[in-house]
């Protein structure tokens, strides 16, 4: 019952291994659908919600916080979504999105790029049309992660297996990965449970308040919600609502406490 | 005027440079004091023996006397038992409790140091704020305001005044008697509340009163703990007989991060009791354990970790005696060695095996992730501990808080002595004119001698940063005086603003004397104020005692910024901005200068 991210450069069979893996394993398969949901959710258009996790963010936009509040959003449904296990994800970043889960099986295809090319003239491109376009979406990609998240997404080190596929076939990678979402580092236990929910909850919350408090951080651990902000935002009327009706609408949590002046945690949201 | 000298201008560097570290606070005041109680002399602006003279100065001995004698009456729980009638008398209306609180502080206060008077009422009022649904901001600056206001009202009510007849001694003044300065304290500890009776609505932050939560906090510590509320109580549990068996090791710290809930005591084989266990500590199967929290949570446990909740405290039931041990408010006090630090690095478990339940800060209440809680002048920390644990980590200082008085170290059966020498050394004063350092070491002397307190508790009750702050500082007031420099400043000044009258003069003087205050230390502005007013006023045919007594008692008013310890100690719980002291102090402070003047005009 493990949770699978595959991350992949366009075109590196990425979505084809993704559905074999979950075909062979019987596990669910999320991809757009999390825009579908998150769209339905949060009252942003789907296309919004994908150019903010697709596009590197502009000069101005570093200043709007826009992508980071939709990227919120994207990972507030993602948590729910992978709530309860059996999931391969591969959409974009779910190895950023879930970063914080240790349990989670973090694949990474890659292949090189005359390959992908060859692939993309399939649709009817021309090779030097396939191959701009390929390098400008790797580009954007790694801008993207590297401005959002300080991060390089051909640094191995993010994931727990790299597959080139070059060599390897699709099913050569499907076995792998099935292999390795059977061990124990990746076992889907009552801890492991609780800590998806508990980041769950954590995303949630930050998705209600992001909009208005962009700066409040979360963290959350045995359903004790724990909030930190500033002084001035942990007293005004709007955030303490929200929270308040945060806490109201989701069972699981036993306590909420908003901390000030204190130093926010590595692993707060 | 006269020519400035080398030795002029060396003196007014060294005193631009106290100053400065004043302000910016790079070391701390009492620190500044003795640099320059060796700086001067190795400048060869005063002799070593005048360096030092403020170590054997009266005001040094009267402060020490004081302090033993507060100590003394601390001790006997007499000031702890006045807390409870007050505020039964004050009711609930917000006029009634500021009247009631704020009569009760400014009278302690009087006769202790001013941060102690402040302290004491500290919960009592977060309380009342809760309980009586008002908002804690309007409640706390008349109190503290009182509690300054209260050390103007008898001469050893607070530093500068205690030195003022010592400054006097160079210029052969008459010295000030005890109650020399009552009528003018009591007229402005009278006009300090009745301003906020009357403006408080206009001066005072209007604030919030916080809820649920806090209340239940406050109804926690406050009543004793019944079992099947939902307020914090003591829950007994047992671990099951398999409790290892089927589960990874859960540890004491476990429990608090899973369940807020804190475990205050724990059977660890073969059957030894341990009271506030470690948060290492490992939970063995089928023991007992007390714990602390929400019964909700403390429900969830039981559920979770396959515990039985008993329906009292057995097992430990003599351990958790309110004779025993208990849970006492302790409120982080200014100039404390905990402030700035999180709460876990002052290691209270280890060292004193007493246990941390929660931080009140301003209005919020903290359970979770204490130890990362960065601790702030004026937050309370409730503490769960053996009444002798408690005590020990009293004595640590930095942290104000009152033992029950029927179970701390107290000596009520000490009381009528206590009593008894506070009187004898005031009839000394007031009776027999005997010098103030005196009749207050008698009394303070008469304390030791029939066990009102131990010769080593006197000594642990003396304040030294107040001594060494003021020691350090009557040297450089020597040599502004011996060097001349006193005399070429007032000169200077006289120069400037001409001849004025002697009411002008004693109201620039407050102004400055306020202003002085407001940046440095009081004492610190006493001891550079005190020798220039008296040549300023000598010259201008002013009555130099009055001069020196309105810089005694207006280096008191410090209101408008909050860096009295006072407004420094109740500016984090009460919530309250720069703005609402300048708001309000600026009111009390000209409120204070109009009161004094007035009061010096027609009765001095």
């Amino acid at each position: 019952m493990a949770i699978i991210t595959i991350s992949r450069g366009s075109f590196s069979l990425g979505k084809a291994v993704a559905e074999g893996v979950a075909e062979r394993l019987g596990y669910d398969i999320i991809s757009r659908d999390l825009l579908l949901k998150a769209s339905g959710r949060f009252h942003v258009p789907q296309e919004t919600l994908e150019k903010a996790i697709h596009d590197a963010p502009g000069v101005f936009e570093r200043y709007s916080y826009t992508k980071l509040v939709y990227l919120a959003y994207l990972r507030a449904t993602l948590t729910e979504m992978v709530a309860d296990g059996n999931i391969v994800y591969h959409g974009l970043a779910g190895h950023i999105l879930l970063s914080l889960l240790p349990h989670v099986l973090k694949v990474r295809i890659t292949a090189k790029l005359e390959s992908r090319v060859a692939r993309k003239m399939q649709d009817g491109f021309s090779e030097q049309m396939a191959r701009a376009r390929i390098i400008e979406d790797d580009a954007h990609r790694k801008k993207w992660t590297r401005k959002i998240y300080h991060a390089d997404p051909n640094d191995s080190s993010l994931y727990d297996m790299v597959i080139s596929i070059d060599k390897l076939s699709k099913e050569d990678a499907v076995d792998f990965i099935c292999q390795c979402a059977s061990r124990k580092a990746f076992e889907w236990t009552h801890d492991r449970i609780r800590q998806v929910k508990d980041l769950s909850f954590a995303c949630g919350l930050k998705a209600s308040l992001i909009a208005s408090f962009f700066d409040v951080k979360i963290t959350c651990e045995y359903g004790n919600l724990l909030v930190y902000a500033g002084e001035k935002v942990a007293h005004s009327a709007k955030f303490k609502r929200t929270i308040n009706t945060f806490q109201k609408e989701n069972s699981g949590i036993h306590n909420l406490e908003v901390h000030t002046g204190v130093p926010v945690p590595a692993n707060a949201v | 005027m006269d020519q400035l000298t080398p030795d002029m201008i060396l003196v007014m560097v060294m005193i631009s440079f106290a100053i400065f570290l004043f302000i910016v606070e790079w070391i701390r005041v009492d620190v500044v004091a003795i640099l320059m109680m060796v700086a001067l002399p190795l400048l060869h602006l005063v002799t070593p023996k005048e360096a030092f003279m403020g170590l054997s100065s009266n005001a040094v001995v009267s402060i020490i006397a004081v302090i033993i004698i507060g100590a003394g009456l601390d001790k006997t729980g007499m000031i702890n038992k006045l807390v409870k009638p007050v505020l039964a008398i004050a009711g609930t209306s917000s006029s009634r409790i500021i009247i009631a609180i704020s009569c009760t502080v400014a009278v302690i206060s009087s006769f202790m140091q001013n941060i102690g008077a402040a302290a004491l009422f500290l919960p009592a009022i977060q309380r009342i704020s809760k309980i009586q649904k008002i908002p804690l901001s309007r409640l706390l600056m008349p109190v503290g305001f009182s509690a300054i206001l209260g050390g103007t009202v008898t001469l050893v009510g607070c530093s500068p005044l205690i030195l003022l007849n010592d400054l006097l001694v160079p210029f052969d003044l008459k010295p000030f008697g005890l109650f020399d300065v009552t009528p003018i304290g009591l007229a402005l500890v009278a006009s300090g509340i009745l301003c906020f009776v009357f403006l408080g609505k206009f001066i005072l932050p209007q604030g919030d009163v916080s809820e649920n939560k806090d209340d239940e906090h406050a109804h926690a510590l406050e009543s004793s703990c019944e079992q099947g509320t939902q307020h914090p109580c003591f829950y007994e549990l047992t671990t099951s007989d398999d409790f290892m068996d089927y589960r990874d090791i859960v540890r004491v710290g476990d429990i608090h991060l899973r369940y807020l809930v804190s475990i205050l005591a724990l059977t660890e084989p073969p059957d030894i009791k341990t009271m506030s266990p470690a948060p290492h500590i490992e939970i063995r199967s089928g023991v007992d354990l007390v714990v602390w929290g929400d019964k909700k949570n403390v429900e969830r446990m039981a559920a979770k970790e396959g515990m039985l909740l008993k329906k009292t405290v057995e097992h430990y039931d003599k351990e958790f005696d309110p004779a025993h041990s208990g849970i006492v408010e302790a409120v982080v006090s200014p100039r404390s060695s905990f402030v700035g630090r999180p709460l876990g690095k002052n290691n209270f478990n280890d060292r004193f095996r007493v246990t941390p339940l929660s931080i009140h800060h301003q209005d919020d209440v903290y359970r979770a992730k204490l130890d990362d809680i960065i601790l702030r002048t004026g937050d309370v920390i409730s503490f769960y501990g053996t009444w002798k644990r408690l005590e020990a980590l009293n004595q640590e200082g930095g942290l104000l808080f009152s033992l029950p008085q029927d179970l701390e170290d107290t000596r009520p059966e000490k009381a009528l002595w206590a009593g008894g020498w506070l009187v004898l050394a005031l009839t000394m004063v007031m009776g027999f004119h005997v010098h103030l350092s005196v009749a207050l070491m008698t009394g303070a002397l008469g304390m030791i001698i029939t066990k009102v307190l131990s010769i080593d508790e006197a000594y642990q009750s003396v304040d030294w940063r107040t001594i060494f702050l003021l020691a350090g500082l009557i040297p450089l007031g020597i040599a502004t005086q011996k060097t001349g420099t006193a005399a070429w400043i007032a000169a200077f000044i006289l120069h400037i603003i001409g001849d004025v009258q002697p009411i002008v003069l004693l109201i620039v003087i407050g102004i400055l004397s306020t202003l002085f205050t407001l940046v440095i230390s009081n004492v610190g502005a006493t001891v550079l104020l005190v020798p220039l007013v008296v040549n300023i006023a000598l010259v201008t045919h002013t009555d130099p005692r009055l001069a020196a007594l309105v810089v005694g008692l207006a280096t008191s008013n410090s209101f408008i910024l909050p860096t009295h310890q006072v407004n420094a100690l109740y500016m984090g719980p009460g919530r309250y901005r720069t703005i609402d002291f300048i708001k309000a102090g600026s009111v009390i402070s000209a409120l204070f200068l109009v009161v004094m003047i007035t009061m010096i005009y027609l009765f001095y």
